[in-house]
């Protein structure tokens, strides 16, 4: 595995470098310390910058009119878009696109010219719906939303918890029970309008970052068969594709913040002085950054094993959670120690360390939680079944 | 949800530290309590919520003797000026989210922001839908 950067790839990470630094680490200083969108006047000019970049939709295949970045390039790309304060949850601002889920990639045609293309371009936006009040990191048997075929329509009764944007979403890709007496292989996919009637969203769910996700309820809710997304009965395959392959990325943001974190508290270490000589001296502060340096080049290439064998088209199922474990917990340590040797000054909101504290430890539950991944792991690693039926 | 507090009525004789210098929340109304601006103290608000409320109900003369210089402090809406009677805040390290939410809410049981909110430069992420009111607005409130 060789993981020195082509030319090409350096001038790609060196433009998104620069575009961070000089064009969204400056408009922070105007935006409120939690804020996770830009004025809509700095959002329009960015994104044409970003779109004369080739850079817009990167996640979108080239058939459908993506850039064409492989996933190692994805990969160094994401740790380069998080290095701002807003960064680890809102990459740039999404300037760079928010490309549609890949599950509507598996849509019939009329699904794709309903969802997938508005969505590729900017006019709609879509919300993930598997998690449940009865659980999340095992969909399998915690979907209890059912649907229940009625002719040409399915009629969906249920809730669902943790689902970020469905408020502002005009739609959604819900996975529902289709088959109680099936398992895993009775769940199906379906897109939902948010605009369905039965469709509520009944509360904000307020967490410790400085965003919300959104508890939601279909009461007799009545969706065409054609919004079916895949096979029925298909829905959990789809899902867990989809999880897999969003990990790497994920994962890769969280260094990008501890990459930033860590090059603010090397310059503070060299400049703040006391007891007459400057911090870095001190050898418990050498200690706390060369044990960051560690976490960020573990993390780094835990990343890019895993994208490197996406790419090749080889199983990376064990990879990715592992590469999610280790940046998610590595970031978390790193922002840590940065605030530990930052003092009271990272504690407070001049700086985005607090928000980055905050922030990496959803991270650690979002996405899977570091014990979900470790048994994701082991089922691998001891050739085990999930024990579905 | 909105701000379960209820209305406090101002009073000139109100001193600084009779309010919380933390971040927060807080809604401004009228002498019939209904909202004229929904507002927060944010991580960049120079007095917290304290700072915020003699905002929006001192004069200057008072603020000049509170030695309240900062900018911020000069800076009203019209909409709010002279009308605002009743005040309630709660104290909210997630005053970003959570503000948006109760923006959200009045939104949807209004279907528009309160005229303070209309008026305020302060830039305001795309609001969601609840898809429903709430059993307040339905009561009229």
């Amino acid at each position: 595995m060789d993981f020195e950067l082509s030319d090409e790839q350096q001038l790609i990470i060196d433009n998104v470098r620069r575009f961070i630094r000089e064009e969204i680490r400056p408009l922070e200083a105007d935006l409120d310390p939690d804020a996770f969108t830009l004025r809509p006047e700095d959002d329009a000019r960015l994104t044409q910058m970003v779109k004369d970049m080739g850079l817009y939709q990167m996640d979108v295949p080239e058939e459908y009119g993506g850039p064409g970045v492989d996933t190692v390039t994805r990969t160094l790309i994401a740790e380069e878009l998080s290095q701002h304060r807003a960064g680890l949850y809102a990459p740039a601002y999404g300037v760079f696109g928010h490309g549609p889920q890949g599950q509507l990639y598996n849509g019939t045609d009329e699904q794709k010219e309903k969802y997938l293309w508005p969505t590729i371009r900017g006019e709609k936006s879509g919300f993930f719906g598997l998690s449940e009040p009865s659980g999340g990191s095992d969909p399998a048997r915690a979907i209890q939303t059912r649907g229940v075929r009625d002719g040409d329509e399915w009629v969906i009764n249920g809730s669902k918890l943790w689902n970020s944007g469905a408020d502002t979403a005009d739609y959604g890709i819900v996975y529902v029970r289709t088959d109680p007496s099936k398992g895993r292989q009775g769940i199906s996919a379906f897109i939902i309008d948010t605009d369905t009637p039965g469709f509520r969203v009944e509360r904000l769910v307020q967490v410790l970052r400085a965003h919300y996700t959104t508890e939601l309820s279909f009461t007799d809710m009545r969706v065409p068969h054609e919004n079916l997304l895949g096979e029925e009965g298909g829905g959990f395959a789809l899902a867990n594709d989809y999880l897999a392959r969003n990990r790497i990325p994920y994962s890769a943001a969280g260094i990008g913040i501890a990459v930033y974190a860590h090059e603010i508290a090397v310059d503070w270490a060299k400049q703040r002085v006391t007891f007459g000589e400057p911090l870095a001296s001190r050898q418990a502060i050498q200690w706390m950054l060369v044990d960051n340096e560690i976490d960020i080049r573990t993390a780094r290439w835990a990343c890019l094993a895993a994208a490197d064998k996406a790419e090749r088209g080889l199983p990376f199922r064990f990879e990715s959670s592992m590469a999610k474990l280790i940046s998610t917990e590595g970031a978390g340590r790193v922002v840590d120690r940065c605030m530990q040797i930052m003092g009271g000054l990272g504690m407070s909101k001049d700086l985005p360390m607090e928000r980055w504290y905050r922030e990496l430890r959803i991270r650690r539950i979002g996405e899977g939680p570091s014990e979900v991944q470790r048994i994701v792991m082991a089922r691998d690693l001891l050739n085990i079944g999930s024990g579905s039926r | 949800m909105r701000i379960r507090k209820p209305w406090t009525e101002w009073s000139d004789s109100l001193e600084s530290n009779d309010l919380p210098g933390a971040m927060g929340v807080y809604e401004l109304a009228d002498k019939d309590q209904r909202t004229l601006y929904i507002g927060k103290a944010g991580g960049k608000s120079p007095f917290g919520l304290r700072g915020e409320l003699f905002r929006h109900f001192s004069t200057s003369d008072r603020l000049a003797r509170e030695n309240w210089d900062h900018p911020r402090m000069g800076e009203d809406l019209p909409s709010v000026r002279g009308k605002a009677r009743y005040y309630r805040f709660e104290v909210n390290h997630n005053y970003y989210s959570r503000w948006i939410e109760i923006l959200t809410r009045y939104r949807e049981d209004h279907e528009v922001l309160p005229p303070g909110n209309l008026e305020d430069p302060e830039h305001l992420p795309p609001l969601g839908r609840y898809h429903w009111k709430s059993e307040d607005a339905q009561r009229g409130l």
